[in-house]
């Protein structure tokens, strides 16, 4: 098996570090923001980030200083950082790992940020099922502001940086950076139609950077070690950096898994993870949480970075990868996914609000073989129809298991259809009425 | 010769007249009469036939009617006149608190039956409707419905419970306090 | 402006248009539910996507502003399987129960599907149902209708500002619910039902009545505020079923309050008089026209004879149309030949006009309610605009919350979270102070004015006699006495002075607490010295308008049914209008003296006045008992009322006739603003009652002094002949600018007559302690004593409810629902009490729609110079019962 450096997680996997502050600065914490602040001007930070290729780990991965540079430079009015804590894809748990181990990492890249983009305020928006993340990260915060890392005029460069804790309701939608920001102002959690951008227009209307916990860590080996550094490692020039993905499902060793990017499938699920739990034949793999079209095992030797995921038709995302072994059901694997998007669509567009529960509803009838064959015409026909005619990204993220399903696995479905039609059942249908 | 032998039979037997009057003794041979001894021969009425109009009810009795009026917009003579209001006692649950038909008006076009959505009304095969006065052509609801009872005498089951996907129609609200006035 | 192509068709927008207006605007409709013109776009209903050249995916027209060159197609293959795929999502859960459903026929789900769908859906699945619960006596709701399209929650938050609505529940089981357990409680202005585009939200009122097909249109004016909002009754079969109003039209602009939209059945109240009644042997008897006409013409020909025609005085309701009110004010003048007249602008319209008149020589505002709109401070003093002028206040709400206004508040409520908005809550400045010490707060600001050298400079070029006059009269003021009458600090008050002396556009509103109380007609004045000082008089879009209460208290000053003007208004006194005047009626004005209300029923009480005509007015039911209206016109020999319902006043009367209310005549309203809008006759009149004028115009043909018209047309023909210009003349009004020679002659001396008392800072009455102020005010659910035969205001508002601080209402020990005794002196009342955290403690607030018992306990006071007698509060103690 080949063994990589950590980085974000190399803390953590040292015997006795507790996350607080004393080890986190024994570790070499905080430099990183002493070496910046006041000393490296802003844009150059931001500069910075842009050459060490550092893309958004959250799920679409847009380029990080990128999307710092798209703040309006002459505006004079307040900025802010907000950290999105929101890990709430189903197979997702790294971010969770982040907070709850190391939480002086993501502050100090989140005091990097601030600096960077000129924010005097930061919140962090967590999941409201961390508890522990949020005790942990409530006590973080209060080290680090008797430390003088946070607060007012921060190890005496004059920079204010303010930094809230925010517990969220349990909403999936909240994750959404748009939807973030509304459920921090206190409004329902609905996603913002876009344009205008967050970078323009975020939080009370003011430009706001939303970062993933991740990315936000990864900034102080970016300025510690250096930009050239950090765009050597993973497959650059694209995919720069090392990636935690969060490998579940039916393999020996689920975790989490600090690996450069670009590494296969394969390696991954076979050397990491220890390859398939009953040493039954893979099956599926989803490459990048919930959201993300399945793969299957002729996928295995796709290369896991931003770009070679896309090629193969589906996201690296959040870096969840769900591994099914021969024998699971593809349509069941489906439904139970439609399921969890059909309870978490917010309900604000109408494609994704009536599309999911048509889409769940329908799937559970193929499952429980009352299905009809006109249903899959109407299922792919119902996805083509949610795809890109809602508000946010949530809707193409809900039709992905089916489509995926579909492509791959059509034969399963029709089979339980063959099996609702030879026991009868399908005529338990109600007709369709008119309108 | 032949030709001429011909025409002489012909002359001598009255063919052309024989020809001419063959309907005529064919009908003497067969004879059918068209009138009816109307009232007491009656005619079979087509299938379908449109004869007076009538209100129709459930097999619980309940009446079909919701008093959508859409009777009332398709009627192209203005027969129908219906007044809807919450049921009493059944509060959000739309009915037909009177219903006139001003049969003197009506062409039985069926367009009202075809308005119907919830096939409330119905054409009879009755058509007996002579009447001394006029005014006893203006029928109201029971009426319509006492035809409709005598008419129809198998009814349908109640529309609610036909399908679950159209289930959530015209339904009372028995823990709402009904609407004033 | 911005070039761009819509299906082929090029198009020119302002910078900033949505590509869904554009398209409008073109006459290309592109189907939508969550987008109205009103409201900050949503984006949510994803109907109106439209294909964009060089953008990938379909955007949302209503989110997409216009850009130079863009290329717009609406009707492509991908569009309309857009548009049919929306609707297929749409109509999955939505139930088929169009035949009942109230909306249909209207309904703009059934339009689209209609033209989108094809008959049979694919839908087989089981449909979502919401359980049903009780919302409101007035709104019922449908949830299963509901397009979640969220347009009835941002109405109640952008443009209402009540926020009484939200959407609970998350996918597709989002319903629409208000924030209580209890039923509905906001101010019902209506707004979601009208602007739900579904059957979702419907009225509970008229529910089930009818079809939209079968309803018959009248455009007509509302009666119950001054606002003069426009509003279409929707009658079928001469029954009335609903009121609205369209977006665009009107004032309003397609808004209304809870009094419009659901104030309408009073007119077909059952009690409605539907006969003339005369009184014989005591007892009011029902009587034929004829009879009751001839005997009131006799009466008065006798009367004439034996006591001449200033034995009579006539009062007139300010609801009335400008044709009632100007054929009165002829009657009375040739027909009985007197001056005695008075309307209800009386109870504090006419301070507001004497002081225009008086300052600015105009009687109109010399500003707009777009210019409230546009302004950039608003000044409000005494006047809870969002109960009292429900739509004025929603241009100030749109004035500060889309146009960022700044709002400087001035009024006795403080602010609150409430069931219904307080303007209160928006103002940058807030002065809370007793009703009584408004005048404090603005000689403060003027003092600010004056101190802090914000005077506009070129007023003190022009007149610095009057500028040197007030600024001796606010130093003789000191700011401690301000600071302790008005619980303020000299710092906000400079703050609030310095921001309405430097706004570009300056609005100053007042309201009825000014206007209706003891000092209004001097304070109103101040407050024109303000907007004089600040350089904010004259300029376009900046002004004094002082808010009329009832709908047509402008037309009743300007058609001359007040004591001191004649028709114009022109003073009683001003011989070349009356010799216009003269010449255009051919007869001779009578030259007798005008009298005021108080001053004719002082007369009624001494026998100088033998006998009134009073028409849709109620004195006894509107003035307190102290002013003892009931014993003067006991006195009368000839008591004649026109009346809708045997008030209090026509109780007393010899001859009681039976008159139309507003849905049964046309004519015209002059609202508050100046605008003169048409009143459409909606359906017959009720019983035999006639149109006002009618009755009048019938009683001086009996009389010998023949006032004839064919119609109310006609009258108004003749209005303009004598007010040239007067009348319908399009859709806004156009304000009149200000007179500068009566500008300058009020600058030059006429500042001077009462400056003293003006700006002298009368020690206001300490309170005793444990002593309450009591409030007589208006309810935003109600509008005088018409409103309060309306079905379905009643079920909002059925009985006087005194409005309590719960501060106070926990040191009485009494709590929401109990009873309290209030007393003074005078009288005595025992009311339930509501806690309202807007009401400051030491007041208690009562609608003064239910004040029967309440009017016990008012004085009255007249104002020395307009003789406006006010009557709306007084100190009281209150204990629990």
């Amino acid at each position: 098996m080949p063994s990589y450096e950590p980085i974000l997680t190399k803390n953590m996997l040292t015997p006795g570090y507790t996350g607080s502050l004393v080890d986190y600065e024994r570790a070499g914490g905080y430099q990183a923001l002493r070496k910046v602040l006041g000393k490296i001007a802003p844009d150059d930070v931001t500069a910075m980030v842009i050459k060490s290729g550092l893309r958004g780990r959250g799920g679409a991965g847009f380029p990080t200083g990128v999307k710092w540079g798209f703040l309006p430079k002459d505006y004079t009015g307040p900025r802010y950082l907000c950290c999105n804590a929101d890990e709430s894809e189903p197979g997702t748990f790294k971010d969770r790992q982040l907070i709850e181990r190391d939480p002086h990492q993501m502050l100090e890249g989140m005091a990097i940020t601030c600096y960077a983009i000129g924010a005097e305020t930061a919140y962090i928006y967590i999941r409201g099922e961390f508890v522990l993340g949020a005790k942990i990260l409530e006590k973080a915060l209060a080290e680090a502001r008797a430390a003088g890392y946070i607060g007012r005029n921060i190890l005496g460069t004059g920079i204010n940086i303010e930094m809230w804790l925010h517990r969220g309701a349990g909403a999936y939608i909240c994750g959404e950076e748009t939807a973030l920001l509304e459920s921090l102002e206190g409004k329902r959690g609905l996603p913002r139609v876009k344009p205008p951008f967050p970078a323009t227009h975020g939080l009370y209307n003011k430009p706001t950077v939303v970062n993933n916990v991740e990315t936000l860590a990864n900034l102080p080996y970016i300025v510690n070690r250096g930009p050239e550094w950090f765009a050597s490692i993973g497959s650059p020039p694209k995919s720069t950096g090392t990636r935690i993905f969060c490998v579940s499902g039916h393999v020996k060793r689920p975790g989490n898994y600090e690996v450069p990017m670009g590494i296969t499938c394969r390696e991954l699920i076979f050397e990491h993870a220890g390859g398939m739990r009953s040493d039954k034949p893979l099956k599926a793999i989803i490459p990048g949480g919930a959201s993300a079209a399945f793969f299957t095992d002729q996928h295995l030797d796709v290369k896991l970075d931003f770009e070679s995921v896309a090629q193969a038709g589906s996201m690296l995302g959040s870096g969840g990868v769900t591994i099914m072994e021969e024998g699971t059901s593809m349509v069941w694997a489906a439904l139970r996914l439609m399921e969890f998007f059909y309870h978490e669509s917010c309900g604000k567009c109408t494609p994704c609000r009536e599309g999911t529960s048509w889409l769940v509803q329908t799937m559970r009838r193929i499952w429980t073989r009352r299905g009809r064959l006109e249903d899959l015409e109407t299922l792919t026909d119902l996805c083509q129809n949610i795809a890109g005619r809602t508000v946010c990204a949530f809707g193409d993220a809900a039709i992905a298991p089916i489509t995926s399903t579909l492509k791959h696995w059509r034969h399963e479905y029709e089979e339980l259809i063959r099996t609702a039609e030879a026991a009868g059942s399908a005529e338990l249908v109600m007709p369709a009425t008119r309108h | 010769m032949a030709k001429s032998l011909k025409s002489w039979l012909k002359t001598i037997t009255f063919y052309e007249i024989l020809v001419g009057m063959k309907a005529t003794l064919k009908h003497l041979l067969h004879y059918k009469p068209i009138t009816l001894q109307y009232p007491h021969e009656k005619r079979t009425l087509p299938d379908s036939y449109r004869g007076m109009l009538a209100l129709l009810r459930y097999d619980d009795g309940t009446e079909k009617c919701v008093g959508c009026d859409l009777c009332e917009a398709a009627c192209p003579s203005r027969v129908i006149k219906v007044v809807s209001a919450e049921v009493p006692g059944e509060p959000t649950k739309r009915y037909a608190k009177e219903y006139y038909m001003d049969m003197t008006r009506c062409l039985f076009c069926g367009l009202c039956v075809d308005a119907c959505p919830v096939d409330a009304l119905g054409m009879t095969r009755e058509y007996e409707w002579a009447v001394y006065d006029k005014r006893q052509l203006y029928l109201n609801k029971q009426q319509l419905l006492a035809i409709g009872d005598r008419s129809f005498p198998v009814r349908e089951k109640k529309l609610e419970l036909q399908h679950l996907n159209v289930a959530f129609f015209n339904v009372a609200f028995k823990h709402l306090p009904p609407k004033e006035g | 402006m911005v070039k761009l192509t819509i299906d082929g068709v090029p198009i020119t927008a302002p910078k900033g248009t949505l590509v869904i207006e554009a398209a409008r605007q073109a006459g290309i409709m592109i189907p939508h539910f969550c987008y109205h013109p009103k409201l900050k776009w949503d984006a949510n209903c994803r109907m109106c996507l439209v294909e964009i050249e060089r953008v990938p995916k379909l955007q949302t027209s209503c989110s997409t502003p216009v850009a130079e060159g863009m290329v717009v197609r609406t009707a492509t293959t991908a569009v309309t399987q857009a548009h049919k795929s929306v609707l297929e999502f749409i109509l999955a859960n939505h139930p088929l129960d169009c035949p009942v459903c109230d909306q249909g026929g209207r309904c703009d789900l059934q339009d689209f599907s209609h033209e989108y769908t094809p008959t049979t859906s694919r839908f087989i699945e089981v449909k979502r149902i919401f359980p049903k619960e009780y919302f409101s006596a007035l709104i019922e709701t449908q949830m299963n209708r509901c397009v979640q399209c969220l347009r009835c929650v941002r109405y109640c938050d952008e443009v209402m500002d009540v926020k009484a609505l939200a959407p609970a529940g998350r996918g597709t089981m989002t319903e629409i619910k208000h924030f209580t357990h209890h039923e509905l409680d906001c101010e019902f202005c209506g707004g979601c039902v009208q602007i739900c585009p579904v059957g979702a939200i419907t009225s509970r009122l008229s529910m089930y009545e009818y079809r939209p097909w079968m309803l018959k249109r009248a455009d007509t004016i509302c009666t119950y505020c001054g606002d003069g909002c426009q509003i279409t009754i929707q009658t079928k079969e001469n029954k009335l079923i609903e009121v609205n109003t369209a977006h665009g039209a009107g004032r309003n602009n397609g808004d209304l309050c809870a009094r419009g939209f659901f104030g309408y059945h009073a007119s077909t109240h059952p009690d409605r008089l539907q006969h003339p009644l005369v009184r014989r042997n005591g007892e009011l008897v029902q009587a034929t026209w004829e009879e009751a006409l001839g005997f009131v013409a006799e009466t008065c020909i006798r009367l004439k004879m034996e006591h001449g025609a200033e034995a009579f005085a006539g009062l007139i309701a300010s609801r009335c149309t400008n044709e009632d009110l100007y054929v009165f004010q002829k009657f009375m003048r040739l027909a009985i030949g007197t001056n005695r007249i008075d309307s209800s602008a009386r109870y504090g319209q006419i301070n507001g006009v004497r002081a225009l008149r008086r300052v600015q020589g105009t009687h109109r505002w010399a500003v707009t309610f777009e210019d409230i709109v546009a302004a950039d401070a608003l000044l409000l003093v005494g006047t809870n605009i969002t109960e009292t002028n429900p739509i004025t206040g929603l241009k100030v709400k749109e004035a500060v919350k889309k146009r960022t206004a700044t709002l400087l508040t001035v009024d006795a409520l403080v602010p609150a979270v409430g069931t219904i908005s307080n303007i209160a809550n928006l103002a940058a400045h807030h002065f809370p102070v007793h009703p009584d010490r408004f005048g404090h707060v603005v000689l403060g600001l003027i003092k600010a004015v004056v101190e802090d050298g914000l005077v506009d400079q070129a007023l003190a070029h022009r007149a610095p006699a009057y500028v040197q006059a007030i600024g001796d009269a606010v130093q003789a003021l000191s700011w401690p006495a301000l600071e302790s009458a008005t619980g303020t600090t000299s710092g906000a008050l400079r703050e609030a002075a310095r921001i309405f002396a430097r706004a570009a556009r300056g609005v100053v509103l007042v309201g009825q607490g000014v206007l209706r109380s003891p000092g209004g007609y001097g304070l109103t004045t101040n407050l024109l010295d303000l907007l004089l000082l600040t350089g904010q008089h004259g300029r376009p879009g900046c002004g004094l308008a002082p808010l009329a209460e009832e709908n047509n208290d402008q037309g009743a000053v300007e058609m001359g049914t007040v004591a001191e003007y004649l028709p114009g208004p022109c003073d009683l006194n001003d011989p070349t209008a009356r010799e216009r005047i003269a010449g255009l009626w051919k007869e001779e004005l009578p030259k007798g003296p005008g009298r005021t209300l108080t001053e004719t029923l002082e007369e009624a009480r001494t026998g100088k006045v033998k006998a009134m005509f009073v028409v849709g007015e109620n004195p006894v039911g509107s003035l307190p008992h102290a002013a003892r209206a009931k014993d003067a016109l006991a006195q009368l020999e000839l008591l004649v009322c026109q009346e809708l319902f045997l008030t209090e006043t026509a109780a007393l009367a010899h001859v009681v006739l039976p008159a139309c209310s507003y849905a049964e005549k046309d004519g015209s309203f002059t609202n508050t603003e100046g605008l003169v809008q048409p009143v459409r006759r909606a359906i017959e009149p009720i019983g035999e009652s006639r149109p006002d004028w009618e009755i009048l115009s019938a009683l001086s043909v009996l009389m010998g002094y023949p006032i004839e018209y064919g119609d109310a047309k006609e009258i108004l023909k003749e209005i303009r002949s004598l007010i040239p210009g007067y009348g319908l003349l399009g859709a806004g009004p156009n304000p009149p600018r200000p007179d500068e020679a009566v500008v300058s002659r009020y600058l030059r001396e006429g500042y001077a007559e009462d400056l003293a008392n003006r700006y002298a800072a009368t020690q206001p009455t300490e309170k005793r302690t444990g002593h309450f102020t009591l409030l007589v005010t208006q309810s935003l659910f109600h509008s005088g004593k018409f409103s309060t035969r309306s079905t379905g205001l009643l079920e909002i508002q059925n009985t006087g409810v005194l409005g309590l601080n719960p501060a106070d209402a926990a040191r009485l020990g009494v709590t929401d629902g109990d009873r309290v005794r209030v007393s003074n002196t005078l009288g005595e009342l025992t009311a339930p009490i509501k806690l309202l955290e807007r009401i400051p403690e030491g007041l208690a607030v009562f609608p003064e729609h239910f004040d029967e018992e309440a009017r016990r306990l008012l004085g009255v006071s007249t104002d020395p110079q307009t003789r406006v007698p006010y009557c709306k509060s007084a100190q009281v103690v209150i204990e629990k019962l």
